[in-house]
């Protein structure tokens, strides 16, 4: 505790580092980026914006040691007055998130609509095609797509600001994740693509095709669904699941296109196109029940989580598509080849349709990157959750596993408030929610001999933030009550 | 007359409603450079057990501690230094009892008493502010109630659970 607000703050790091995010939380709560500081390798010097208010703030650090790995942690100080430790969630810059978001949703299209559509063109058109304009101009889409998404991953992985995109730390971080992989892959199948589009129909046919596998291995290599066990089941169906969209809406448009313009040979186009999507299709859905089954786990996950709400809009969309593309297949194609004007016209407007609810789904499924799926969610609500207490004369650091409720365990570490060992004679854990008009439910720890202490057996009714209280007997005639709040998961 | 006893009635159930009355003292003001005497009152037991010891420690600035022996009662002191030196009629005053104990009875949970000492308020202690008296109070069957809880500055002497008695230390006579 202070008595005035400091100057400066001054963190000593037992390594050179370089400061990526420092971030000071006020005591209600507020966030404030701090930019002005001065770093000498071991220690950073950082100014303290004036003024601060009276109460406990939290100093938030996120550094890079030499070795390249991110490092963060935060400190506790009050001004005046100990106030309850304002929460700290992560600082997301919502315009990181959309960036992020268009960026993928740029990849689908490039993905998608050019990698698909240069194979529809090669492998699928007759004489005559159009089309051609669209797919290079989704294939640069990706093009461009593929590295910025790859910053960006760099950025959000470090929850650095965009100020950042430039670093070299945020590219190297962004090539040790997964998404280097599909991003690498990506660009190669676009490049593959706008090669097949450029060269003579004979020759460009191999280059389309190994386009069309490289962009389903490119979305294979990351993502919620590849990373999910069992991966010799999961990577696969990513693959065929990718394969048969992009098969599917990438001859939508040079199809629609090459159907309105009656160019040669657009009866062959349809003919082809139509004879190969139903297996194709057949495929597509069962690799998209195969994921969901194996990421939402759960019925009531498809309504209680954002993963599930977004697949059900998916799936909504899908179905819509599949009655449209069903209505093409089975009542408009055959008039359509036969040359009949007016079934054209009629396809050529439902396919418009389809391609847009296409981009809809590929805008649904980028949303995804920022939903965790349900399974890992039930994976994450098993992790312990901890917070660290203090006050002049003590601290504790409280470990509560699995952090969700339930019967848990608590784990208390403690120490004097200069980091010295405490000889406790009795710790006692209160955890309260008064305003949810709970009785503190109160143990007496146990001392496991491994110098901590610990409550086992603890049952925790209710979800939500939890006010926790450690008495701690320091003597006979002294007692130390520390203070702090715990977030318990459903 | 059969309402009196009836009301008389409902009186001890409001009385036995508050049996988790604290430890407290007797006199709960006196000025600093004094003699006070603290007659600590102990209403009832701990979760109803009968209390076989008193420990009470002496604060820094409270001297010249002489408890007052208690018939059925073995009384002890603990001696020590203390923080600093204090002076007392002419002498210097550098350590003395920091904790008394009378232990060895039995007071069962339905009876109260009081214990009692007599201590040197001196002149350094801070008038104004509520000078705190940690109590421990020792039952059958090795049950422990700890009065020692300190409320914070300006916070209500009920918001905690166990507060140690207070003595509101008022400006010198």
């Amino acid at each position: 505790m202070l008595q005035q607000a400091p100057s400066r703050f001054s963190l000593t790091f037992s390594e050179p580092v370089s400061p990526l995010v420092l971030t000071l939380v006020r005591p209600d709560g507020t966030p404030e980026r701090l930019t002005s500081f001065r770093s000498d390798g071991q220690t950073l010097d950082i100014d303290n914006p004036q003024p601060l208010g009276i109460g406990t703030h939290v100093l938030s650090w996120r550094v890079i040691s030499a070795d390249g790995h991110p490092v963060g942690g935060s400190l506790l100080f009050s001004v005046g007055a100990v106030s309850a430790a304002p929460a700290t969630g992560e600082v997301v810059d919502p315009w990181l998130h959309r960036a992020i978001w268009m960026a993928k949703i740029s990849l689908y299209l490039g993905l998608f609509l050019g990698v698909g559509g240069a194979f529809a063109l090669s492998w699928l058109a007759g004489e005559g095609r159009g089309g051609d304009r669209f797919v290079v101009t989704m294939l640069f889409a990706g093009l461009i797509a593929a590295p910025l998404s790859l910053g960006l991953q760099g950025l959000d992985a470090l929850g650095a600001p965009f100020e950042q995109f430039a670093q070299m730390i945020v590219w190297q971080t962004a090539f040790a994740t997964s998404f280097v992989w599909t991003a690498l892959i990506a660009a190669i199948a676009l490049g593959l693509g706008l090669l097949a589009l450029v060269l003579p129909r004979v020759d460009a046919k191999p280059f389309a095709a190994v386009a069309l596998i490289a962009a389903g291995a490119a979305l294979a290599a990351s993502g919620h669904a590849s990373a999910a066990a069992p991966q010799w089941l999961t990577r696969p169906m990513v693959f065929l699941h990718g394969v048969g969209i992009a098969f599917w809406a990438g001859a939508l448009t040079p199809l629609a296109v090459t159907l309105r313009r009656q160019a040669p040979g657009a009866e062959i186009f349809l003919h082809r196109f139509s004879a190969a999507i139903v297996p194709v299709v057949a495929v597509l859905v069962i690799a998209g029940t195969v994921l969901a089954v194996i990421q939402v786990e759960t019925f009531s996950a498809l309504v209680d989580t954002d993963y599930g709400q977004l697949l059900l809009a998916k799936l909504a969309l899908v179905i819509g598509l599949f009655t449209l593309a069903a209505t093409n297949r089975w009542v408009l194609t055959r008039p359509a080849e036969a040359g009949q004007t007016a079934a054209r016209h009629r396809l050529v407007r439902s396919i418009a349709v389809e391609a847009v609810i296409v981009i809809v789904i590929f805008g649904i499924a980028a949303g995804w990157r920022f939903t965790p799926p349900p399974r890992a969610l039930a994976i994450a609500a098993a992790e312990p959750v901890s917070t660290h207490m203090m006050t002049l004369q003590a601290m504790a650091d409280l470990t509560v596993a699995p952090g969700r409720v339930g019967t848990v365990s608590a784990n208390i570490m403690l120490m004097t408030g200069d980091f010295g060992a405490l000889d406790a004679k009795e710790v006692t854990l209160v955890l309260s929610r008064p305003e949810a008009g709970i009785e503190p439910l109160k143990r007496i720890a146990i001392k496991p001999g491994d110098g901590t202490w610990r409550v086992d057996d603890l049952v925790i009714p209710f979800a939500g933030r939890w006010t926790v209280r450690l008495d701690i007997l320091v003597s006979d005639f002294e007692m130390v009550k520390l203070e702090g709040a715990i977030d318990i998961r459903l | 007359m059969f309402r009196t006893i009836m009301i008389a009635g409902l009186f001890m159930g409001v009385g036995a409603g508050t049996a988790f009355a604290h430890v407290s003292l007797e006199s709960q003001e006196a000025p600093v450079d004094s003699t006070y005497k603290a007659v600590f009152r102990v209403p009832h037991g701990c979760d109803g057990k009968a209390t076989t010891a008193v420990r009470i420690k002496i604060p820094e600035g409270v001297i010249d501690v002489k408890p007052m022996p208690k018939a059925g009662w073995k009384l002890e002191t603990v001696k020590g230094k203390y923080a600093k030196a204090y002076s007392l009629w002419g002498e210097t005053i550098s350590e003395g009892v920091t904790e008394v104990n009378w232990n060895g009875g039995n007071l069962p949970d339905e009876f109260y008493d009081e214990f009692v000492l007599r201590a040197r308020l001196t002149g350094d202690l801070p008038a104004g502010e509520t000078l705190r008296f940690p109590v421990v109070q020792e039952c059958e069957g090795g049950g422990t109630a700890r009065w020692i809880e300190i409320p914070a500055a300006g916070q209500d002497e009920d918001a905690v659970e166990h507060p140690a008695p207070g003595l509101k230390l008022l400006p010198k006579k």
